[in-house]
């Protein structure tokens, strides 16, 4: 959904490919796990921004011949994906790549950050919004959109599908590209014997069960996995400051520093309470919390990890106190991870899910690794991350922030919000109203 | 059991009455030498010192006579000597390795195919069988510029890939034999469908500051086989040239030439051709012949362009639509085995041991005169060469010749190996080939090779090569780190 004027300023847009530098063994695949089809219908867009001092002199050769080499290591990522007899997908790993686009820019990077602080939608234009499908085999998994601004600053798009992994897989993904940008070569030979060759899994079907309250079963979108929203969705970002952050966790805890509520629940809490105030009636009741599991799965390079929990409110949201919101949200999620992958398998994965956006839904970004992508030894000076193809009842993210914001010792967050038009404009001046932001 | 035994020692008999008699004609001049030596040698044993001191004090020669006699023998010698044709050495070559970001999986060349030609399914779907069945494997190249959907091909775009592969190449080959650039003395440059001004030798004379007064020639629009022809013209000036060095680069530039239509007779170029270029030093010196890797032995020419099918079989043209692209006849295996047939009647004589010539000489006078219904006899050219180099133009130019020269597996392996590795590389592949035998460590010392090349014209065009020494499996060079896992088995059909 791109406004009038906004299409004037991307130009010089050349499509290709990059791919594995060395052949995948033949007959090699990627068996997608139950928890990464139901995250099928829904993409990563992420955008890094460098200043022009982090990319002189780095040609579009350069890059391409670091990218061959790093893609080695991630063959599966480079498939298409296919449909075994029984109808599951899987990812026939035959090198055919990763989607590159080169733009250029008419602003220039400040200038660009500056409309972006009206205009979220922008962001758009930097990152693909490409979807696996109509044709499944012949769509690319991942693309990435390299725009060079006027001042010669760049930014990297990193449109992602979150089968293949979570944020944090796909932040480690790109990160490794940034380290053999710099020289090392951390690719372990990927050791194809091992890889997983065709398996046909049996259908289970088990008594008809209740599904899972963190997704939505939605109608069968064929081989066009895209959710098709009811409302136009829309999204807000806006910074925080670590000092904020702090006054923040202390309205939810109160002033005793003895049990503070973690800075995402407190976020969760607020959002939460301003989002009910607004609702007329139809408050949200059952939220959902992704977050990291730390105890990642150590053979597989990517992967769906997150825990998935579930959080039922019984009182009223508008009347209730933050601190009973914040205490709901840290002893009272229920992990639906096993509960879900149940769901997906009950008929061999043919089903279609939704996890985001099935609830409001809060999603915990702050340890992701988003500023490790590294050009020439500097940071990205801003990264944001975006979700695609998410539920009606709209998603929160919350991002670091940029490690240069000046302050010692303190973080930032960002704190991006997807929600359909008009809640959005609500909540934005119910947000607005509480202080959260300027 | 008995039916087969009976035959097979039949068989094994006629190998070795086979093997007697060519054994017998091949070295008539030394058994026929033989017994004469013996004979002499036995009488003078026999005669005694003395008797041929006697037999010597007889002859009465004169100082006059024996002058004279002297001066003949020195002036034959000199007349011999002056006249013999210069041997002409390859010094070395280096063949350009394409750079890892080039590569193109089968896969890759059908989506983009399938996003190119949107509107024509059935060019994809036939691009696509092609591809299954062509013999080529997933880590062949092509220039940076074809990879963009759609492909970008610019002068300029087409002038990098041309400085990229002939400069790798040259810089390849300057490293392995040491010569300064300023050392050439004659350059050939061979690229048939890419023709900038200035040429491409300039390119080249530019980049390296050669001398003002190198011999450049920049051959284009020959085709595949104008490698054999920049041979030719290089060993014919090193004859005229005495104490040269002539440095010839055979290369094809891919990014001018992608077929952007629907004829099926033109798609073909687009699935086959891939990026590649070798560069050869010759020499005419007398100091090279020791270390060079070969000698040139004879070049043969045939061009069937007289003939009208043969002149239209390769033509660029354009199609309905106005794209311009390479069109394929039908006949074209067939004009090539007649291309072929007559480039083996010059060559045989040259190269065949005289068993094999006597043999066919016999069929045919036997086929004239007594029984017209006899089989002819084609010689058997396994004799004359040990290692065969054919141009990798297609997985059916390889099975055509192995058919009608009778080659085992082994002998067609490098040209197939080339073919699925660095696909149709145009001028260029029979060095990828050559290449591959020495890799796999197969090149002996007086090894004889054969390299074959087709082009548009109809053009027939070979070389024969004698193997200077042994060579050691090369460290460097476009095989070194994938030979091992070679030869592989090529499948008929390769499932995408």
């Amino acid at each position: 959904m791109v406004s009038v004027g906004e299409e004037n300023l991307i130009y010089g847009i050349k499509l290709s490919s990059v791919g594995p530098a060395r052949v995948t063994s033949p007959d090699v695949v990627h068996e997608p796990t139950s928890m990464d089809l139901a995250m099928k219908l829904h993409y990563l867009r992420g955008v890094y921004y460098y200043r022009s001092q982090a990319v002189q002199g780095l040609t579009i050769k350069k890059i391409k011949e670091t990218m061959f080499t790093w893609l080695n290591r991630y063959y599966m990522a480079n498939g298409r994906f296919r449909r075994s007899e029984s109808g599951r997908p899987f990812v026939k790993c035959n090198d055919c790549g990763t989607r590159m686009i080169e733009a250029q820019c008419v602003k220039t990077l400040d200038q660009w950050l500056e409309m972006m602080e009206d205009r979220h939608s922008l962001h758009k234009l930097l990152v693909s919004d490409q979807v696996l499908g109509p044709e499944i085999a012949f769509s690319p998994l991942v693309l990435i959109q390299l725009t060079w601004f006027k001042c010669g600053g760049m930014s990297v798009g990193l449109s992602w599908a979150h089968v293949l992994g979570d944020a944090f897989s796909a932040s480690d993904y790109i990160n490794m590209w940034g380290q053999v940008l710099a020289g090392h070569d951390p690719n372990p030979v990927p050791d194809f014997a091992n890889s997983p060759k065709q398996v046909e899994k049996s259908i289970n079907p088990a008594p008809a069960a209740i599904d899972p309250l963190s997704v939505k079963r939605v109608d069968p979108v064929g081989d066009h996995w895209i959710y098709p929203n009811n409302y136009r969705l829309e999204t807000f970002s806006f910074h925080i400051t670590g000092k904020q952050l702090t006054q923040l966790q202390s309205k939810v805890s109160g002033q005793n520093h003895t049990d503070q509520v973690p800075s995402f629940e407190s976020l969760c809490a607020i959002i939460w309470k301003c989002m009910a105030q607004n609702s007329e009636g139809s408050e949200p009741k059952t939220v959902t919390l992704c977050k990291n599991n730390p105890h990642g799965l150590k053979d597989k390079i990517l992967s769906n990890n997150q825990t998935i929990s579930v959080v039922k409110a019984e009182m009223s949201i508008v009347g209730a106190k933050l601190k009973e919101l914040a205490a709901l949200l840290v002893d009272q999620a229920i992990t639906e991870n096993n509960h879900i992958e149940e769901a997906v398998e009950r008929d061999g994965g043919l089903s279609d899910f939704i996890v985001y956006g099935s609830n409001l839904t809060f999603v915990n970004w702050e340890e992701a690794t988003f500023y490790g992508l590294e050009i020439k030894g500097q940071e990205p000076i801003l990264v944001n991350y975006t979700i695609d193809g998410i539920g009606d009842n709209g998603v929160v993210l919350v991002l670091p922030g940029p490690k240069n914001s000046g302050e010692t010792g303190s973080e930032e967050r960002i704190v991006t919000v997807i929600l359909p038009e008009n809640r959005l404009l609500q909540l934005k001046s119910e947000l607005k109203r509480e202080c959260m932001f300027a | 059991m008995p039916e087969i035994l009976p035959e097979f020692s039949n068989s094994v008999k006629l190998k070795y009455v086979k093997l007697g008699y060519q054994y017998l004609v091949n070295h008539f001049l030394t058994l026929l030498l033989i017994p004469i030596i013996a004979a002499l040698s036995l009488e003078i044993l026999r005669s005694g010192p003395d008797e041929i001191i006697n037999i010597l004090k007889s002859l009465h020669f004169d100082l006059i006579q024996v002058l004279c006699s002297s001066f003949f023998i020195v002036f034959i010698a000199t007349v011999y000597f002056m006249s013999k044709p210069r041997t002409i050495y390859l010094v070395d070559y280096a063949c350009f390795k394409p750079p890892i970001n080039c590569r193109v999986p089968f896969s890759t060349f059908m989506e983009h195919s399938r996003l190119i030609n949107k509107s024509n399914p059935k060019s994809v779907e036939f691009q696509m069988r092609i591809l299954e069945r062509s013999g080529l494997g997933e880590q062949t190249c092509l220039p940076p510029a074809i990879h963009y959907i759609p492909p970008n091909p610019t002068m300029e775009a087409a002038r990098e890939e041309a400085q990229l592969v002939i400069f790798s190449a040259m810089d390849s080959l300057f490293k392995k034999t040491g010569i300064k650039p300023k050392d050439i003395d004659i350059l050939i440059v061979n690229c048939s469908l890419f023709s900038p001004t200035p040429s491409l030798s300039a390119m080249v004379i530019n980049k390296y500051k050669m001398r003002s007064n190198v011999r450049s020639f920049n051959l284009s629009g020959m085709g595949c086989s104008a490698g054999v022809i920049s041979i030719d013209l290089a060993r014919d000036l090193l004859q005229v040239h005495p104490n040269s060095y002539a440095l010839v680069v055979s290369t094809e530039i891919i990014t001018p030439n992608y077929y952007t239509g629907n004829q099926r007779s033109m798609l073909l170029p687009n699935c086959l051709f891939r990026m590649g270029c070798a560069a050869m030093l010759l020499s005419n010196r007398r100091g090279e012949s020791r270390r060079a890797k070969y000698r040139l032995l004879h070049v043969v020419r045939t061009h069937k362009g007289a003939d009208d099918k043969a002149y239209r079989c390769v033509f660029e043209e354009e199609d309905p639509q106005g794209n311009v692209g390479i069109s394929l006849q039908k006949d074209l295996m067939v004009i090539a085995g007649e291309a072929l047939k007559s480039n083996i009647t010059t060559m045989g004589p040259l190269v065949l041991p005289a068993s094999e010539q006597l043999l066919f000489l016999f069929t045919l006078i036997g086929r004239k005169i007594f029984n017209p219904k006899w089989k002819p006899y084609i010689p058997d050219f396994k004799q004359a060469f040990e290692h065969f180099c054919i141009h990798a133009g297609g997985r059916a130019v390889i099975d055509e010749l192995q058919k009608n020269l009778e080659l085992s597996g082994e002998h067609v392996e490098a040209s197939r190996m080339t073919l699925h590795r660095f696909g149709n590389t145009s001028s260029s592949s029979l060095w990828y080939e050559m290449s591959y035998i020495e890799a796999k460590g197969r090149m002996k010392k007086g090894d004889r090779v054969w390299q074959i090349a087709f082009g548009s014209g109809f053009k027939c065009n070979s070389a024969v090569w004698k193997c200077n020494r042994t060579i050691k499996t090369p460290t460097d060079g476009p095989w070194a780190d994938c030979i091992d896992s070679y030869p592989v088995f090529i499948p008929e059909i390769v499932k995408l």
